[in-house]
């Protein structure tokens, strides 16, 4: 891997996660404890622990160990394209190709201390979401965890409401998009649902409380098919990565109305994964700060934006949408497409994040400042 | 090959699309001639006349008789469709030349003349959900309150006079039939024979649905033919004999708020073999009727002569249909146009009423109808409504029974009955998961006790594919333009109460999508039509002057149908009275009602296997 050494800050490898028997689909931080998950094409979870510790030989910061706990064997008949934690963190869902969302969940973990979590135990299948009728790209928790929403090739999004003792009721099937749906996400607060496509779309949706789930706005401008969403920490913006290997930024203009303000270039090839956390922004202390943006693709490049809201250049009485890269790589995975890449939730370890790769990877990154 | 006129892929309003599995693309009829290795490639040519050939590139070798080919076009039938896994519903979407309004138009054209044997008597029979569509459009556009009658009067005027079609009905009666034999089966499921909670089986796109993604669901899926198929029945087999013609002399039109009844009527179950016949020829939706009339310079909107009298009185006399003997003995009798009782609105739901004539077939069953009561609970919207019979004297729940339409809906359903009645829900893609599912969930049912009685699972579902049920149907006509704004009205009253708050200057969403399934308002008016039946200005009283109250409507269709069942099955023994549909019939009787009322659904397996995707 090659790193960029004019810009800001640097991206180190902090682990490396071997184990999957064929390519690593996407991760999943945990949100409440510190466990990292990775699906694949050889239908399994891999769940890794890490803790933090002081190296004796002395580095100024702790470094963050990573151990593999368990294997999830999935019994899904095809890859798992994608996982989710419920924000509970004592759910995890799987999107799989076998056309079927999983809930995995530990006996009597609901009722359970955090104290006796343990999860070596066994995952059990909890619930089995059936309805897509082709393969299932990407499921998601709202932030609340009362709603799972999933989307497949089959072209539909479909939203469950999460009921007690592990049992769902379908709310909506949205059949809005005309291809293959890549990929959904919640807003960070509201219960307010993107979904992005072949078709090039973005589509958002709201619940009509009289009514069923509908799509409020279509999001218009990628110039080939939309692979990515990742919402703003605080809700006020919407990133999505698209094959025409640029990243735009939309922002909420009215309550129910999103723009394109931004559009962000630094990749080759298709822009797969993208992931906007809060980060810990160099430029500490700046209201306007938005957050750090990583994004990777099949160009195998890795860039870190620190986005903010500061006085446009032109107009310094008007604020803007504030960009630069501040860290990169190539090579992340050596020759292999990046797949996912996914910011850790949980509070210190804002500078981590994971990606998966082609090769069966899974590698743990963090981000200081050079 | 052409979309009739009404079938553009705009209007798909059915709930699924249909899916890139299709099998009947890649069958190739006209098999290529092996080719040796870097024989010569070929491209296609088009005529001017839209033919397609296979031209070789490369000029014809000795050995090659042609190099020009003329390639059949890949037709795909209705039957195709039922046998095929690649979608859930696309009855809409595939090329439907059988079943259009232009086939309709055809087959009237090249009918022969009364005196050939050829000649087949043309016969269309009308639902009541289409008879709505149309009075709401009539109703929206010249501000007249036109009742179903008036409405069926008109349609008949049209179908008789412009077209020349000999009878036309509605479908109430052959529905009447369907809700008869449909309380017999859940009697009989009551008591043992068959799986409870009975599903309601008039909706197709429900019946496909199921025999595509839910095999699981089919034991539960009651098996009494829908109105439509009932319908078939009467008209070929039971007034065709009074007419003295086989069933392939007739040719039978029913008008249909759906697209999936097009599918329903090409099963192979409803096929005649011995005459080569279909119950039902061809199936046409609300809108193409009224492409049919648009075509002819029919206007709905102006009155015929008698549309406010009911035609039930002279029928409950007992004069619209002598016995067979009398028939036979008066030929006048064959030319009547003979009716089965109109417009039988039966109470409940506009989809039919099938949940409401169980839960009144089983109240009124019992010595003391009084101490049942009917309580409902909605479940969020007013598409899914749970029915709950309870004995007052006892406190004992004696049914649980829902209404529950659309898509959505059906998926809550399918998952409920599932896991009610222990059996694996879906295709089996992830049986490992599936077993390790039920483990869970036994050792948690054990903790948490006892079942409460409202947990009890259900007794029946009256289950439709179509948010709002068959007024809302996919074949329905499409809100008239000022309904339209209407709606975007109530949509922006929808977003203040909801408390979304809006600033001063910002304006309200831009244009809310409403629902995917049309115009909310919309349904409304159709679904107010359809329960506007009686007849504006106030019904003229009838010939005799006896009021013909509902009730004995209700009677007199009960005594037809009595009637008709003993001369379709012929019981030998003696019953003992006038037959009655539950009459107890003789063996072999007994297997010609299986035969005429009932049917039967099978799993469709998934043949394709879904590409190496790895994207």
């Amino acid at each position: 891997m090659d790193m960029d050494q004019d810009l800001p800050a640097t991206i180190r490898s902090i682990a490396r996660l071997e184990g999957h028997e064929d390519r690593a689909w996407h991760v999943a931080w945990n949100p409440t404890k510190p466990i990292l998950a990775s699906c694949s094409a050889d239908k399994t979870v891999r769940l890794y622990s890490y803790s933090s510790s002081f190296d004796s030989d002395a580095s100024e910061a702790p470094s963050v160990k990573f151990s593999h706990i368990t294997n999830i064997p999935t019994g899904h008949a095809k890859t798992v394209r994608a996982i989710a934690w419920s924000p509970s963190g004592k759910t995890l869902a799987t999107a799989s190709f076998d056309s079927n969302i999983g809930v995995w969940a530990q006996e009597g973990g609901e009722d359970e201390e955090d104290g006796a979590f343990n999860p070596a135990r066994e995952w059990e299948c909890m619930s089995l979401l059936e309805g897509h009728e082709t393969e299932c790209k990407s499921v998601a928790y709202s932030s609340s965890g009362n709603l799972l929403a999933s989307c497949s090739r089959d072209k539909t999004v479909w939203i469950w409401e999460v009921h007690p003792d592990h049992d769902f009721e379908c709310m909506g099937v949205l059949m809005e998009h005309t291809q293959d749906v890549k990929a959904v996400a919640w807003h960070p607060t509201e219960e307010i649902l993107a979904s992005a496509s072949y078709d090039d779309t973005i589509k958002l949706y709201i619940d009509d409380p009289q009514e069923d789930w509908y799509c409020f706005q279509t999001l218009s401008g990628h110039g080939s098919t939309v692979w990515a969403l990742a919402f703003s920490p605080d809700g006020r913006f919407l990133a999505s990565a698209s094959d025409d290997t640029t990243i735009r930024i939309w922002e909420r203009v009215q309550e129910h109305k999103w723009e394109c303000i931004d559009t962000l270039s630094g990749h080759e090839r298709s822009v797969y994964s993208i992931s906007w956390g809060f980060g810990k922004p160099l430029d500490s202390g700046d209201p306007g700060s938005l957050g750090w943006l990583a994004s990777t693709g099949g160009d195998g490049i890795i860039n870190v934006w620190e986005l903010g809201v500061g006085p446009s250049a032109k107009d310094p009485s008007r604020k803007t949408l504030t960009q630069k890269i501040i860290a990169k790589i190539t090579n992340a995975h050596e020759v292999h497409d990046v797949n996912s890449i996914v910011w850790c939730p949980r509070k210190g370890f804002e500078d981590l994040f994971a990606t998966a790769g082609d090769e069966g990877v899974v590698k743990v990154w963090k981000v200081a400042s050079s | 090959m052409a979309f009739s006129g009404a079938l553009t892929l705009t209007d798909l309003n059915d709930f699924i699309t249909p899916s890139q599995a299709c099998i009947k693309p890649v069958e190739q009829t006209n098999k290529p001639e092996p080719q040796d290795a870097g024989a010569a490639a070929t491209q296609i040519q088009v005529d001017s006349s839209g033919s397609y050939y296979e031209v070789s590139t490369n000029a014809p070798t000795a050995g090659q008789t042609a190099g020009k080919q003329k390639l059949t076009t890949a037709e795909i039938s209705l039957n195709d469709c039922l046998a095929c896994s690649g979608c859930i519903t696309s009855a809409e979407s595939v090329l439907i030349t059988m079943q259009s309004h232009a086939e309709v138009l055809n087959v009237l054209e090249n009918n022969p003349p009364h005196s050939s044997p050829d000649h087949k008597v043309p016969v269309i029979s009308i639902a009541p959900q289409c008879l709505a569509s149309l009075a709401a459009s009539i109703s929206s556009s010249s501000s007249q309150n036109v009742s179903l009658l008036q409405v069926l009067r008109r349609v008949s005027a049209f179908c008789k006079e412009v077209l020349g079609f000999a009878h036309v009905f509605d479908t109430t009666f052959a529905r009447h039939i369907t809700l008869l034999e449909h309380a017999k089966e859940f009697t009989e499921r009551k008591n043992g024979e068959g799986k409870l909670p009975m599903l309601a089986s008039a909706c197709p796109g429900w019946v496909c649905y199921a025999e595509k993604t839910h095999a699981e669901m089919l034991p539960f899926i009651s098996r009494t033919k829908s109105p439509q198929q009932v319908m078939g029945t009467l008209v070929k087999e039971w007034s065709g004999a009074k007419w003295g013609k086989t069933p392939d002399q007739i040719y039978h039109v029913t008008v249909m708020p759906c697209y999936d009844k097009k599918l329903e009527a090409s099963r192979q179950d409803f096929y005649n073999e011995a005459y080569a016949t279909r119950d039902v020829d061809c199936v046409i939706t609300t809108g193409e009727l009224q492409l049919l009339m648009q075509e002819k310079g029919w206007d709905l909107s102006i009155p015929v002569s008698d549309e406010n009298v009911p035609r039930l009185t002279s029928f409950s006399r007992g004069a619209m249909f002598g016995t067979v003997d009398d028939q036979r003995s008066d030929p006048g009798m064959l030319s009547a146009d003979l009716a089965f009782p109109e417009l039988l609105m039966h109470p409940g739901t506009s989809s039919g009423s099938y949940l409401h004539s169980i839960i009144s077939t089983l109240t009124s069953s019992s010595s003391n109808p009084d101490v049942f009561e009917v309580t409902t609970k909605t479940v969020r919207t007013a598409d899914y409504e749970e029915y709950t019979v309870t004995n007052r004297e006892t406190g004992q729940v004696v049914f649980r029974g829902a209404k529950c339409y659309g898509f959505r809906n059906l998926q809550n359903v399918v998952r409920k009955v599932g896991r009610d009645s222990g059996v694996q829900v879906g295709r089996g893609a992830a049986g490992r998961l599936a077993g390790l599912r039920a483990r869970g969930r036994a050792v948690r049912k054990d903790a948490a006790g006892s079942a409460a009685q409202e947990d009890r699972g259900y007794d029946y579902v009256e289950v439709m594919a179509c948010p709002s049920g068959c007024v809302n149907g996919g074949g329905q006509l499409r809100a008239v333009q000022p309904a339209k704004d209407a709606d975007e009205e109530g949509f922006s009253r929808n977003w203040s109460e909801a408390g979304v708050k809006f600033d001063a200057d910002e304006t309200l969403p831009a244009a809310p999508v409403g629902p995917k399934w049309g115009d909310r308002e919309w349904t409304k008016k159709v679904e107010a039509a359809y329960w506007r039946t009686l007849p504006t200005p106030p019904p003229t009283p009838p010939v005799d002057g006896s009021p013909a109250s509902i009730s004995s409507a209700f009677e007199a269709a009960d005594q037809l149908a009595g009637r008709i069942l003993a001369e379709l099955t012929k019981p030998v023994e003696p019953t003992g009275g006038p037959v009655g549909w539950s009459t107890k019939l003789d063996g072999d009787a007994e297997a010609r009602r299986q035969r005429l009322f009932r049917t039967q659904y099978r799993a469709v397996e998934s043949e394709v296997v879904g590409l190496a995707v790895k994207w």
